[in-house]
């Protein structure tokens, strides 16, 4: 039975795939062509949103940039006055820039390190892991909106985060309003996401192969000199990676505090946490400096740019890494 | 051998004996206080919701809720504020995204993934470069684009470029689809199916689950958009939740608070949706990162 039935096919096989290919090319020619035809077809949609979407309007803005436009009035060409006004003659552009940075820096790693500390505590063997586990992660899920909503309660001057340095006779800061505050007000904001970082971090110990901390415990290491030794090394490559993507999504950082310190609202706040989106909006939307504001577009991508280009190098690290393991 | 072998296995089973996983009073310390900590804002949103006029007025609601003014949540949908509409033009705008967005990808994903054609693999590069490209850089040209073409004031600028698919999810049916055995489709090539044929009775079905990752990525993307509907939609009517729910606390007269207790309604609102479809899908979420779908970000 098995003899007779299996050689069957692998001679038909051949015969089907080689009569096209060798005497008659053309055939297969047409067939391609059918097939690349379909190809671009199929792939038109993106062809078509990457030209409408992406590549005019990047060029559209590169020439914006170097005008002086409000959008209703024909364009006036100004050259490269909008960046030089910006780089050297825009206090507002470089307050936004050094709060955009201070925001990123301070937020990411206080994040991950956040979450490392977390996914390394549900690493252990705990009870209600899946329980603690959805608690921490629930914050990230609620919209940003939502976030910012509940935030500005929170840190109401009466809000419970006040209470409860209340309770340790600390009186808490108007968090929004006042000044100084406000971007350590962000920044806590933003660590109530740490769950995302956590999940992630946690998902990866479990990669981590056990036999070696099992011979980490042969060696008598304790479990702080297991965690410098084996769990962080074979993190770094992802808390790396992370961090950069992490800082790239902070440059970028908008709804919380165009919500949370808007400028019509809360003047001080948004003096004190202005951040380079909600500059470049308000320059768009709320002045009509379109010229000015893809300037400033131009300059947020060169800053994001260079850490792209650092998170790129770092994927190939880590992706060497990971087949090293395995 | 062996005699040593069983004890060591016995001893593994009776306690943890690896000291990094030992957990300790101190871990589950740490671990509750973190979690209460992050859970007080949920709490203190449902007290607030829950509050009654006065209380939000007076500012007196605390973070354990100590009254239940469950009629807010029907409030919300009566003619005070304009939730009601808030939520159906957000469930309108998601599900014509994610349905663009669905389409489109899965169709893109697996040409990039099957197909040959010549200029194909740069294409492709082209696709893993605009992954790079800020959406700030083209937040203006894209916002003259639609003001000339007359869409603001409508949800077309929100949904269109949906069905033009997106690099990152092109990316993540292409990576799903090469995994796939390719038996399937030369034996439906083989019966006389075309390219389409193929791709609609055979893979549509197949890639099932990252074309619901994809949709639960879009859903979430779209559903809590703000800076879309804040520069296309001016009109109360037209507004989604997560832009209206702002739009309440922003434009509330002056000296007058806003009314906090249906602002928390509406925030819940956004939110609860959000947590149902994560846990709905998490299955397929999980199974995109565990497949390296997610572009290393694993």
């Amino acid at each position: 039975m098995a003899t007779t039935t299996a050689p069957t096919p692998p001679p038909e096989a051949p015969a089907a795939t080689k009569s096209p290919t060798a005497p008659k090319k053309p055939k297969l020619s047409k067939r391609r062509r059918r097939e690349a035809l379909s190809f671009y077809l199929f792939v038109s949609p993106w062809v078509i949103g990457f030209l409408v979407f992406l590549l005019g309007p990047m060029i559209a803005s590169i020439y914006y940039s170097l005008t002086d436009w409000d959008s209703f009035t024909p364009p006036q060409w100004v050259g490269f006055q909008n960046y030089v006004t910006l780089l050297t003659d825009d206090p507002v552009f470089w307050k936004a820039l050094w709060n955009t940075l201070f925001y990123a820096a301070v937020s990411v790693p206080l994040g991950l390190v956040l979450g490392l500390w977390l996914a390394n505590l549900l690493n252990k063997q705990v009870r209600a892991r899946k329980l603690l586990r959805t608690l921490i992660y629930l914050p990230t899920l609620i919209p940003l909106v939502a976030t910012a909503m509940i935030f500005r309660m929170v840190l109401a001057p009466s809000g419970p985060l006040n209470d409860f340095l209340g309770l340790f006779g600390v009186s808490g800061p108007n968090w929004l309003y006042d000044g100084p505050w406000v971007k350590p007000a962000l920044i806590l904001m933003s660590t109530w996401g740490a769950g995302a970082a956590t999940v992630l971090l946690l998902a990866a110990m479990k990669g981590i192969p056990r036999e070696l901390y099992e011979a980490a415990e042969v060696d008598g290491a304790s479990a702080m000199r297991q965690f410098w030794s084996i769990t962080l090394p074979h993190l770094t490559p992802i808390i790396f990676f992370n961090l950069i993507m992490g800082l790239i999504g902070a440059f970028q950082v908008f709804s919380q505090v165009y919500i949370l310190v808007s400028k019509g609202k809360n003047p001080a706040g948004y003096d004190a946490a202005q951040t380079m989106v909600p500059f470049l909006f308000d320059q768009a939307f709320s002045y009509y400096h379109m010229g000015y504001a893809s300037a400033i577009s131009w300059l947020l991508f060169l800053v994001i740019l260079v850490f792209t280009v650092i998170a790129f190098r770092t994927t190939r690290r880590w992706v060497f890494y990971e087949t090293e393991v395995k | 051998m062996a005699t040593l072998a069983t004890p060591l296995s016995k001893k593994r089973q009776e306690a943890p004996a690896v000291r990094a996983f030992r957990a300790t009073p101190f871990t589950y310390g740490t671990l509750l206080i973190v979690a209460a900590i992050l859970t007080t804002p949920l709490v203190f949103v449902g007290s607030i919701a829950l509050s009654s006029d006065a209380t939000v007025n007076a500012g007196s609601y605390t973070v354990i809720p100590r009254e239940f003014h469950w009629d807010n949540f029907s409030r919300v949908f009566g003619t005070e504020l304009p939730v009601g509409t808030f939520l159906l033009n957000s469930v309108l705008i998601s599900l014509f995204s994610v349905v663009g967005q669905v389409l489109s990808s899965g169709l893109v994903g697996y040409a990039f993934a099957r197909l040959r054609a010549p200029g194909k693999n740069t294409m492709f590069l082209v696709v893993i470069a605009t992954m790079m490209i800020p959406t700030q850089i083209t937040m203006i040209p894209q916002f003259i684009l639609f003001r000339d073409l007359g869409w603001v004031n409508t949800f077309l600028p929100l949904i269109v470029p949906n069905f033009f698919s997106n690099a990152f999810n092109v990316f993540l049916v292409r990576q799903f689809v090469s995994r796939l055995p390719s038996q399937l489709d030369e034996a439906a090539m083989m019966d006389g199916l075309g390219f389409f044929g193929i791709y609609r009775r055979i893979m549509f079905p197949m890639l099932r689950p990252v074309l619901i990752a994809i949709g639960i990525f879009t859903l979430t993307h779209t559903w809590g958009d703000f800076m879309g509907p804040l520069i296309y939609l001016n009109d109360e009517s037209k507004m989604p939740l997560a832009l209206g729910v702002q739009y309440i606390t922003a434009t509330s007269q002056a000296g007058q608070a806003p009314p906090w207790n249906l602002v928390m309604v509406g925030s819940i609102l956004l939110a609860v949706p959000m947590i149902i479809v994560y846990y709905l899908g998490q299955k397929y979420l999980y199974e995109m990162d565990i497949s390296g779908g997610s572009a290393g970000v694993k």
